[in-house]
């Protein structure tokens, strides 16, 4: 039995916290804007490479979340965030349609690129699009030689992704789960995953993600094997969240936002940003601003990107 | 940036440490009287109640993330607040576990005790309040259980620090949540290099709580 009031040490946590919320540092004062975006421009380290410049810009600061582009859009709607900036062009179009947003204005892209195994089981590499590669990894699925990994989680890669099976006529709900494999995840575990399927994984991928990760060496066994496709397009836009539907969002600087990530200056720094050699992005906010076409050599093929909006 | 940990590892411990602890403080402020109430008075339905504590154990994290995250969304009832993607959000997500926890380890120990001690002590001439009173006083060493294993929880779960707090970097990143980002970045190492830190800050909080126990002073 104690003798002493254990409320003693009650007391003691207590200053002890209080003490701790002092020591972590808290910025006060400085306007903050919250940009939701997706996991390829933060975990590209894109973001990190440009933001402290509108950081010190407007002497303010940028606090991110990423997620995927549906979650994130969904941030938006609820007025959760000032600004978005993701790559699900219709869910974006029906997101400035339905009033949440003012304006939608393209910001950067990059391709979406088939991967899979060396070995390529399905025979992708002479696939003449990305549609004609779907098909013959459906094919070769249903024959157990090839297995599909899917992000299925609504990002703007899985909503890509089911755009290209429709476009191949084939629906995805007959698919079975012994060859296509819908993770729910990010597109980071979704290749660690299709590395796993020994010789005969394949999936689709952004380019910002695939070649992070490669340059980690920790996806030693898949290549990209299709690309090209001008279907595979995949654009970033930055969308501030309409002020009228949501008062509480930090409209000016949402704004700012947008002006300064479309402006010159911060459009080179995203076509200088690269990994292992490999630039991740190509700016084309605005007219005149970037080379409509742009040659690039991969391991396997050379390819034509065409700008479409 | 993509070779690794390019954020204040020490931040975001001390955050962890703030989060957890204060959850735990409140979930146990709330969690011993509750658990005391229940386990010592006689009522219809208390046997439903102590199940419904009971179950609770097994609340999923994200779950009481994403019911955090309804109420204070701007679209939701207490939107306005704006505690959406802050720690304050996230304090409140993790003593919703907590609280469960802290309340039913603290029904079984003074159940234990009053069985004993109740009897003895009114049989010495101690009236309800005096009996009720000693009988928390001698399952101590139980509720500070309760209130060491709420920490645990707390401080482990990553689902209602990543759904209420964002993740954001210098402001609601903690250790579990660095853990996921690293994890998703692929850099496994500093993933588990971070979830050693968490031990070694979880070691540190219990022997912390275990010499105010010795000094007699919990």
């Amino acid at each position: 039995m104690k003798d002493k009031s254990p409320y003693i040490g009650v007391i003691v946590l207590t200053i002890v916290m209080m003490l701790l919320i002092g020591t972590i540092a808290m910025q006060p004062g400085k306007q903050r804007l919250l940009l939701a975006t997706t996991t390829s421009t933060q975990d590209s380290g894109l973001l990190d490479h440009i933001l402290p410049n509108f950081e010190s810009k407007f002497n303010c600061i940028v606090d991110v979340i990423a997620v995927g582009s549906g979650q994130a859009i969904q941030l938006g709607k609820n007025g959760d965030a000032d600004v978005l900036l993701v790559h699900s062009p219709a869910s974006e179009k029906q997101f400035v349609k339905d009033g949440y947003s003012t304006s939608r204005t393209l910001v950067c892209y990059n391709q979406f690129i088939i991967i899979g195994p060396s070995a390529d089981p399905a025979g992708i590499t002479q696939a003449a699009n990305a549609t004609d590669a779907f098909m013959r990894i459906y094919q070769n699925g249903t024959d157990r030689k090839a297995v599909f990994v899917s992000r299925g989680d609504a990002s703007g890669t899985d909503t890509k992704e089911k755009t290209i099976w429709i476009k191949a006529k084939l629906n995805v709900v007959t698919f079975s789960n012994t060859w296509y494999l819908s993770t729910g995840q990010g597109m980071g575990a979704v290749l660690d995953i299709t590395e796993q399927q020994i010789d005969k994984g394949y999936t689709l991928s952004d380019q910002a993600t695939y070649y992070t990760r490669k340059a980690t060496g920790i996806i030693p066994h898949l290549e990209i094997l299709n690309q090209g496709d001008p279907f595979l397009y995949n654009q970033y836009s930055v969308i501030p969240v309409n002020p009228a539907k949501w008062p509480n969002v930090n409209a000016t600087l949402a704004m700012d936002f947008v002006n300064w990530i479309t402006s010159p200056d911060i459009q080179s720094m995203i076509a200088d940003y690269t990994v292992g050699g490999q630039k991740l992005f190509i700016p084309n906010a605005g007219p005149g601003s970037i080379a409509e076409n742009h040659l690039m050599v991969s391991h396997h093929r050379a390819a034509v990107a065409i700008r479409i909006d | 940036m993509v070779d690794g940990v390019t954020y204040d590892v020490v931040q975001v411990t001390l955050l962890s440490l703030y989060v957890s602890g204060s959850a735990t403080i409140l979930g146990s402020l709330i969690g011993i009287p509750l658990g005391a109430a229940i386990g010592l008075k006689e009522f219809g339905g208390k046997g439903l109640l102590k199940t419904i504590t009971y179950t609770m154990y097994g609340f999923p994290p994200v779950i009481s993330g994403l019911f955090i995250y309804y109420v204070f969304s701007r679209a939701g009832p207490l939107g306005d607040f704006g505690i959406l993607f802050t720690p304050t959000a996230m304090i409140l997500a993790q003593t919703l576990l907590v609280i469960p926890l802290v309340a039913g380890i603290t029904i079984t120990s003074v159940t234990e005790v009053d069985r004993n001690i109740k009897n003895t002590v009114r049989s010495l001439g101690a009236n309800d309040r005096q009996a009720t009173f000693t009988v928390i006083k001698e399952a101590w060493v139980g509720v500070i259980t309760a209130v060491m294993i709420g920490f645990g929880r707390a401080i482990a779960e990553v689902g209602a620090a990543y759904m209420v707090g964002g993740n954001i970097d210098g402001k609601t990143r903690v250790l579990t949540t660095a853990i996921m980002l690293e994890t998703r970045m692929g850099h496994f190492e500093y993933a588990v290099g971070l979830g050693v830190v968490l031990l070694i800050v979880a070691c540190g909080v219990f022997l912390f709580m275990r010499w105010l126990q010795e000094r007699e002073l919990l």
